[in-house]
């Protein structure tokens, strides 16, 4: 095995360099792990050691993928995913890791092909996340569901770049998250329109509640525009909970914290119910739970 | 009837403007109130400041309910004593489910734990009352809720939380014929069932139809300027506020 | 002649002219110790000056490029001649200004914006202060308005000076602010004292006129407690074949429960590298407001940072810029919340056209200690054609769960519903496009005081109408 530091997680756009946000550092293990194809019409796997994957959704097949990922060591992810025309993919992937994690995510679409990734982070002490997603054919779809719940010293840096290439594309990007105690993250979302992808539409919305007193977060939404026929939009809301929502629930008898950790639970659930798999739902709400009460 | 509510000169302020200039208010065990006046008169500042809203301060006088002075309170406390307030513009809470919430709330204000077989049956049969579909149970708090459904969302909340003096801040504005039908038979479930107490800011009658009102407030820049019964709704429909305004 | 930075474009005479130099007033090009000690003797810098300046050429020569950004290869800093020394003085009466010098003034139309309700006159012709003038009753309410050269020696001024400059933008901050401490000249000092609220706009106006010349005027605004001011900086410069540089370096001092309101309308020609450093630093209760619009310029680096440093501190930033044919603008506002109850506000457009690329970037920091803190961001672009690009690079590091942020930013264009509509009026569509894009900017246009904003319009105007026509 071979040691490196790398850079991961680089802005596509570099920035202000005292932001600390244009990529990340790591110490990297050159596992040389051969990927797995996944092929069945619905895999739903344990993983925990590193690993890499391969999925490709042929015309018109529908594919879906669900991972649990708790390693006990530091750990590598790699995801290949490949949708071809009118075909799709669903990919469901759940982090409970304990331990340094990479995971990467690079995807391809081609004509009228649909990807849906769902990444949920729970509890994941150190981990960091890449995605990239080319929507090359014509009318393809990016669906990205987002959601963490981070607490003690967790740390999360995820980086996800969706880049329109073909006409018509279109590309949702939701990230919703929970911060507790000194939880540290970094969330950075690009949609890059290249020139050509005339009809494109992109949107981008992270919503943040911040619970912890010592939280850090930063949040870098760029959208990157070579074409004039798009529509992009990103949008932010970083903080506590309204206190138009702590009241209506304190009307209804619920106390601060309660009413605070229900909010907590609103925002995961809203990632969470993407998922169409009720077993696969009810696996998570166990997590959550559990976490919740040991936390 | 013994005092439920007692409110004795009270001032409240929002953002430095003082919008209750000394309110003073009973209201019995078992009692319907009606109060009315123009738009920005306070009627809903009032129910706001009952229920403890953070927007406001109350800068004077003080808040009892049954015998106790819970002015400084929090809001959930009050919650928990048996005060509702049905919003005018109820939030809403993407990922919690309307059931998950109502439950929630019922076990924190009952303090008792309810089997789920239980609360799903009185809920289904308060739904029915208001002639909500069902599925509303499932979907989220409120989310893409007509005007309509979200005020019969929170006269269902009415029902299973059954408190001693129910606020309806204009429960009945921006409804539909059969939607004002559904709210009032779930007013009159709520009173018949529990005796509770109301205390209805409305501006017209037909959701006072089936209930007998025994006191009528009107309320002009921030001061309760008239008292009367249940004939002086009546003629404020007819004749306006103006004669009101001003009269000590 | 350099082909590389010649930019052929639409027809901008109104703002291009410019006079023979006599070549012997260069102190000569290129930057080393010499030229810096030069500039410093020709100044009579007192001792303090002079080390920042030989200290500051140090980290220059040390400190590396930014590695983000627009490209600057083209731009080569050493042939850029860094020093002009006009032949006249400073001139408090118009009359004594030299013809050729007064002939653009006066085609930039300055002694008629002061006639018409502008306090003060503080323009800048290449290097130094050439003309300047405050109105009696602005000086007799105790407002210092003067150049910076002349204060610093002023034994009043002199302290206050020496305690503020290049102290909220150090040397170190980046190469250019090292570049700039080491030759700055020129530029203006303002200062207002306590309870003073002035209702007239202090101006200054800045041009560049010789080939190849940078300018690295520095202005320095200290307002104190409960005082108001409105500052006008005015920029225009004339097409030119060789790279030109702009430095430029603005320092604000906002006291206790003061308002300033800067605001800015840039026209560089558009050979022109804008690498300007503005920063605010904002007491107790107290308001910066930007107002900015960035036309000009072949690349540009501004950025403009307001420090929150007292409880209740405000920032506004209202920006809009406009990248046309060969020019890459590289614009935003940086807000640092340092104190509890600070908010901070940033509205910003930005418009790309005929292969112009415009960026918008921005950084909101709120820190562990500015509890019940705000911010809001929301930007907008539009493209207007194909061969553009416009990206938007925003940045939030929020390290407190007390805060409420909020960001929004949407890119498009312009709808054929609305130009549909318009033409359907009777209005051409060329006229519809134009008309629809001052719309789009006029969260800047009604921010600027009424000439300004007549300025700023007749500016897209011709930009959209050179792209037609």
């Amino acid at each position: 095995m071979k040691m490196s530091t790398v850079k991961l997680n680089t802005l596509p756009v570099q920035t202000f360099s005292w932001l600390g946000v244009n990529d990340t550092h790591r110490e990297h293990e050159h596992n040389g792990i051969k990927a797995v194809t996944l092929d069945g019409d619905i895999n739903e796997i344990n993983i925990s050691e590193s690993a890499a994957f391969e999925i490709t959704a042929h015309c018109g097949e529908n594919k879906t993928g669900v991972m649990f990922i708790d390693p006990r060591g530091k750990t590598q992810i790699n995801t290949s995913v490949s949708v071809e025309s009118s075909s799709s993919v669903r990919l469901v992937q759940v982090f409970e890791s304990k331990a340094q994690t990479v995971s990467n995510v690079d995807a391809s679409l081609s004509d009228n092909a649909s990807f849906e990734l769902v990444q949920l982070f729970l509890g994941t002490s150190d981990t960091l996340s890449e995605i990239n997603t080319q929507l090359n054919g014509i009318k393809s779809e990016f669906t990205a569901n987002i959601g963490y719940l981070l607490s003690a010293d967790n740390k999360l840096d995820i980086n996800l770049i969706a880049r329109h290439l073909g006409r018509k594309t279109n590309s949702q990007i939701t990230a919703n998250g929970v911060m507790n105690s000194s939880s540290k993250k970094v969330f950075k979302g690009t949609i890059d329109f290249i020139k050509g992808c005339c009809g494109a539409v992109g949107a981008e919305n992270e919503d943040v509640l911040l619970i912890g007193e010592k939280v850090k977060n930063k949040t870098v939404p760029l959208i990157l525009c070579a074409e004039e026929d798009v529509q992009g939009s990103h949008g932010a809301s970083i903080g506590r909970v309204d206190e138009e929502h702590i009241f209506y629930m304190q009307s209804r008898g619920l106390p601060e914290d309660k009413a605070v950790q229900l909010m907590a639970r609103s925002k995961i659930a809203q990632i969470v119910n993407t998922i169409s798999d009720e077993q696969v739902r009810e696996r998570i709400y166990n997590i959550i739970g559990r976490d919740n009460e040991n936390g | 009837m013994s005092q439920l509510l007692t409110i004795t000169d009270l001032y409240v302020s929002a953002e430095e403007k003082t919008l209750l200039h000394g309110v003073s208010l009973n209201i019995e065990h078992g009692s319907t109130h009606i109060l009315m006046g123009h738009n920005g008169a306070g009627k809903s500042t009032l129910g706001l400041a009952i229920m403890g809203s953070p927007e406001y301060t109350v800068t004077g006088g003080k808040i009892v309910f049954e015998g106790a002075d819970i002015t400084n309170e929090s809001t959930y406390e009050r919650a928990k004593r048996g005060i509702f307030l049905s919003f005018q513009n109820p939030v809403e809470i993407p990922g919690i489910t309307l059931w998950e919430f109502l439950r929630n709330s019922l076990e924190q204000i009952s303090g008792k734990h309810m089997k789920l077989w239980d609360f799903k049956k009185k809920l289904k049969a308060a739904m029915e009352l208001l002639n909500m579909d069902i599925s509303y149970a499932d979907r989220d708090l409120n989310v893409g809720f007509s005007g309509g459904e979200k005020k019969k969302s929170e006269i269902l909340q009415l029902l299973i939380l059954e408190p001693k003096l129910a606020i309806l801040d204009e429960t009945d504005s921006g409804l539909d014929v059969d939607a004002v039908k559904a709210v009032s038979q779930g007013i009159n479930e709520y009173k018949s069932r529990t005796g509770g107490s109301l205390l209805i800011i409305t501006h017209n009658t037909k959701m006072l139809e089936s209930l007998t009102v025994d006191t009528t407030h009107i309320l002009s820049a921030g001061k309760i300027v008239c008292d009367g019964g249940a004939e002086l709704v009546d003629d404020v429909i007819q004749n306006g506020f103006d004669r009101y305004n001003g009269k000590e | 002649m350099s082909e590389k930075t010649y930019v052929a474009d639409i027809d901008r005479s109104r703002y291009d002219f410019r006079f023979e130099e006599d070549e012997s007033s260069f102190l000569g090009s290129g930057l080393d110790s010499e030229i810096v000690t030069a500039i410093s003797e020709e100044k009579g810098d007192p001792e303090w000056m002079r080390a920042l300046r030989l200290n500051s050429l140090e980290i220059y020569n040390k400190t590396k490029m930014a590695d983000w950004g627009p490209s600057i290869d083209e731009l080569d800093v050493d042939k850029i001649i860094t020093y002009i020394r006009q032949k006249s003085r400073m001139n408090t009466d118009w009359n004594d200004v030299p013809d050729d010098i007064k002939k653009t003034f006066e085609n930039l139309g300055i002694p008629q914006a002061e006639r018409e309700s502008l306090a003060g006159v503080g323009a800048q012709y290449d290097s130094e202060l050439v003309y300047h003038n405050v109105r009696k009753e602005v000086a007799q309410s105790g407002v210092v308005y003067t150049d910076l050269e002349s204060a610093m020696h002023d034994e009043r001024y002199a302290e206050m000076i020496k305690k503020h400059f290049m102290k909220l933008v150090p040397p170190t901050d980046h190469k250019f602010a090292a570049l700039h401490a080491a030759v700055w000249s020129g530029g203006s000092f303002v200062y207002v004292p306590k309870g003073v609220r002035l209702d007239i706009p202090l101006q200054s106006y800045f041009r560049l006129n010789a080939k190849g010349a940078g300018q690295f005027e520095h202005t320095l605004i200290i307002l104190e407690e409960d005082s108001y001011l409105h500052f006008i900086e005015g920029c225009s410069a004339p097409k030119y074949y060789e790279a030109g540089l702009h430095a430029g370096c603005v320092e604000l001092y906002v006291g206790k429960n003061a308002t300033l309101r800067y605001s800015t309308i840039e026209n560089w020609s558009k050979n022109m590298y804008n690498l300007n450093t503005k920063r605010a630093l904002v007491s107790e209760g107290g308001k910066i407001e930007w107002v900015s619009g960035s036309f000009g310029s072949h690349v540009s680096y501004l950025y403009p940072m307001s420090i929150l440093n007292g409880e209740g501190a405000r920032a506004e930033f209202t920006g809009i810029t406009f990248a046309g044919e060969g020019q890459n603008l590289d614009t935003g506002a940086k807000m640092v919340h340092n104190a509890p109850n600070t908010s901070s506000y940033m509205n910003t457009k930005s418009i790309s056209k005929s292969g112009g690329k415009s960026t918008f970037r921005s950084a909101v920091v709120v820190n562990q200690n500015a509890h019940g803190s705000k911010s809001a961001v929301s930007c907008e672009s539009l493209m207007l054609d194909s061969i553009s690009r416009s990206d938007t690079i925003p940045a939030m590091d929020i390290r407190t769960k007390y805060a409420d942020i909020g960001h929004e930013a949407k890119i498009g264009r312009i709808s054929d519903e609305s130009v549909f509509y318009l033409m359907s009026r009777g209005i051409s569509e060329q006229d519809a496009r134009a008309m629809i894009v001052r719309g789009f900017a006029d969260n800047v246009s009604k921010e600027l005081p009424l000439e300004y904003a007549m300025e700023m319009n007749n500016l897209i105007g011709l930009e959209m109408h050179g792209s037609i026509g």
